[in-house]
């Protein structure tokens, strides 16, 4: 009742308006134009003619091999860089949680820097200096332990590899973050109580901490996930979908449909398909979160 | 004395461990920063830049003049600048407003503006490019800062909405009871509170739309387009060629002003990127 009272005098609406009205005109109506666009067959050039082709754009894209490998590469560099940014992230927050570990902020200030660095900047970098076959650093290192390395980003059996790893750099500092600040909310007795009751390292790690932790490293992945599943910049700069199509994300191929192929019905469908396998995902990160709640209140 | 020194021993690994990432993290930066004031960049191993044998700064210059540096300067931070304030203004009331709406609408609101978060950019950037035709803003700075918007409003909101949930509400209820009205209860009360709120969030802002490129691409034309096409366009132009000293030092010129921005506000971006862990 009281809480009612609070609600209705504080005018929430007024507030949330002039935000929502903002919304429906720059995010949910273009939105809709894709998804009718989707429906369409229109070129880029030419947006005057357009025939109404129902879901035929729809059972095209996923009768096409090259879509279909899109999906593929786009999951598998989705999947890539969420498990390898949770470990390492994981891993480098636990190490840093560490009782005597000094200078922790500065630490973290430092571990921050590949986030924000711009993609393409991260993309033209690792091309450029580190992936480079003849004098790159993984190569030189390689080469220092007796291995030659591949031609990393014009071999096609080994570019999806070195971009997901790429993108996975950038985005560690993230789970590191988040990691970390959920660990420094274990209170000390936990692990001393693991200890008491024998545990070992990897137990309390598996027993303990995880579970306590368990809504952050949900939250984590999911921003991840999500991030990874959109990339386009740092591959675009790094490879530009190729060798081949081995690196061609949904959103390099539906830019390509788009402009290079001037088939913007096609390039629509391929980004409204995405847009909801996203959906799709926060309706169940929402689930999976309220769940949580419950559990744990 | 032995568990003393098994401690230590485990110190010195975690140390081991962190030092170890910290190179993994620094050396892409730090050989990009070596090779823009190195000459002859393309033929030498990047570990041997560090050295700085060859050290020149005629690399930056060559970025300045034949890059056309500031024209692409000048409207990366109009449009980053503008989606800053904008996005603040904007947000901030809506996210505030958010936490006052009845649960069930108040649900509905946050499942949308979540599915906004996650969405990929791309499906934006092809229906605003034919939008833009439309509406004759194609090719235009004030078309890529709507674009920005769309993508900084739903990140902004979610991020707010978090730091307005922790406003005690019994210092709201004590203002209300002392006859403070709802514009005050917004603008003296709940404000305050939320301030570093604030600085994280423009400040994360500016970052994302400083480093966006996808929309550019789709909707810069060519009078409006930012920094990071501004460096692939040079990159593929003949005066850049494979001197890769010169597109070094271009790419430093664009990320040592984030960079330096990070190091000093980097308690705000920790603030602002750990907002949204607790609550969903």
């Amino acid at each position: 009742m009281q809480n009612n009272l609070l609600n209705r005098y504080t005018r929430g609406w007024y507030f949330v308006l002039p935000g929502l009205i903002v919304m429906l005109l720059i995010v949910a109506f273009p939105l809709g134009i894709a998804a009718r666009f989707s429906l369409h067959d229109v070129f880029l050039y030419d947006f005057s003619n357009q025939w109404f082709v129902g879901l035929d754009n729809y059972a095209r894209a996923w009768t096409d091999p090259l879509f279909i490998n899109s999906v593929k590469v786009t999951l598998l560099f989705t999947l890539a860089n969420t498990l390898g940014c949770l470990i390492v992230g994981l891993l480098v927050a636990f190490l840093l949680s560490g009782k005597r570990i000094r200078f922790k902020a500065g630490w973290m200030a430092l571990f921050l820097l590949p986030f924000v660095m711009t993609p393409v900047i991260v993309g033209i970098t690792w091309r450029l200096f580190m992936w480079e076959p003849d004098f790159g650093v993984i190569n030189q290192l390689l080469g220092f332990f007796g291995l030659t390395g591949p031609y990393w980003l014009t071999d096609s059996s080994t570019a999806l590899f070195a971009t997901a790893l790429t993108n996975a750099w950038h985005l560690t500092p993230m789970a590191i973050l988040v990691l970390y600040a959920a660990l420094t909310t274990i209170p000390d007795d936990m692990y001393e109580a693991a200890k008491v009751d024998g545990a070992g390292a990897f137990q309390t790690l598996w027993h303990v901490v995880l579970p306590m932790i368990r809504a952050h490293i949900l939250f984590v992945s999911i921003i991840i996930m999500t991030s990874a599943f959109r990339e386009f910049d740092m591959v675009y700069t790094m490879t530009g979908g190729g060798p081949g199509r081995s690196t061609t994300v949904m959103s390099v191929l539906a830019y390509n449909r788009g402009i290079a192929n001037q088939d913007m019905g096609m390039a629509n469908t391929i980004a409204f398909t995405m847009f909801m396998i996203m959906a799709v995902v926060a309706w169940l990160y929402i689930k999976v979160y309220k769940v949580n709640k419950e559990a744990s209140a | 004395m032995n568990d003393r020194n098994k401690a230590n021993a485990k110190l010195a690994g975690q140390y081991f461990g962190l030092t170890l990432w910290l190179i993994i993290s620094l050396l892409p930066p730090v050989i990009l920063l070596a090779a823009a004031f190195n000459e002859t960049a393309m033929f030498r191993s990047p570990l041997a830049l560090l050295t700085l044998r060859d050290f020149t700064l005629n690399n930056f210059s060559v970025a300045f003049n034949a890059g056309d540096f500031w024209f692409y300067f000048r409207n990366s931070v109009i449009i980053a600048v503008a989606s800053v304030i904008i996005s603040v203004a904007v947000c901030v009331p809506m996210a505030y407003g958010l936490n006052k709406l009845r649960p069930k609408i108040r649900g509905a609101l946050s499942f949308a503006i979540l599915a906004m978060r996650f969405l990929p950019h791309v499906v934006l950037a092809l229906p605003l490019f034919l939008i833009f035709v439309d509406l004759g803003l194609s090719g235009s700075r004030t078309g890529l800062l709507f674009a920005h918007l769309a993508i900084h409003i739903p990140f902004a909101v979610w991020m707010m909405v978090g730091f307005f949930e922790n406003v005690p509400k019994e210092m709201e209820e004590a203002a209300i009871v002392d006859g403070c009205g709802p514009w005050k209860l917004f603008w003296s009360i709940s404000l305050p509170v939320v301030r570093p709120g604030l600085n994280a969030l423009a400040i994360l802002i500016f970052i994302m739309s400083w480093n966006e490129y996808l929309f550019a691409l789709f909707l810069a034309g060519s009078d409006a387009q930012p920094l990071t096409v501004g460096i692939t366009r040079f990159m593929g132009g003949v005066e850049a060629g494979a001197q890769y000293g010169v597109i070094a030092a271009y790419a430093s010129l664009i990320v040592l002003p984030v960079i330096i921005f990070a190091l000093l506000a980097n308690r705000y971006i920790v603030t602002g990127m750990t907002a949204g862990a607790v609550k969903g």
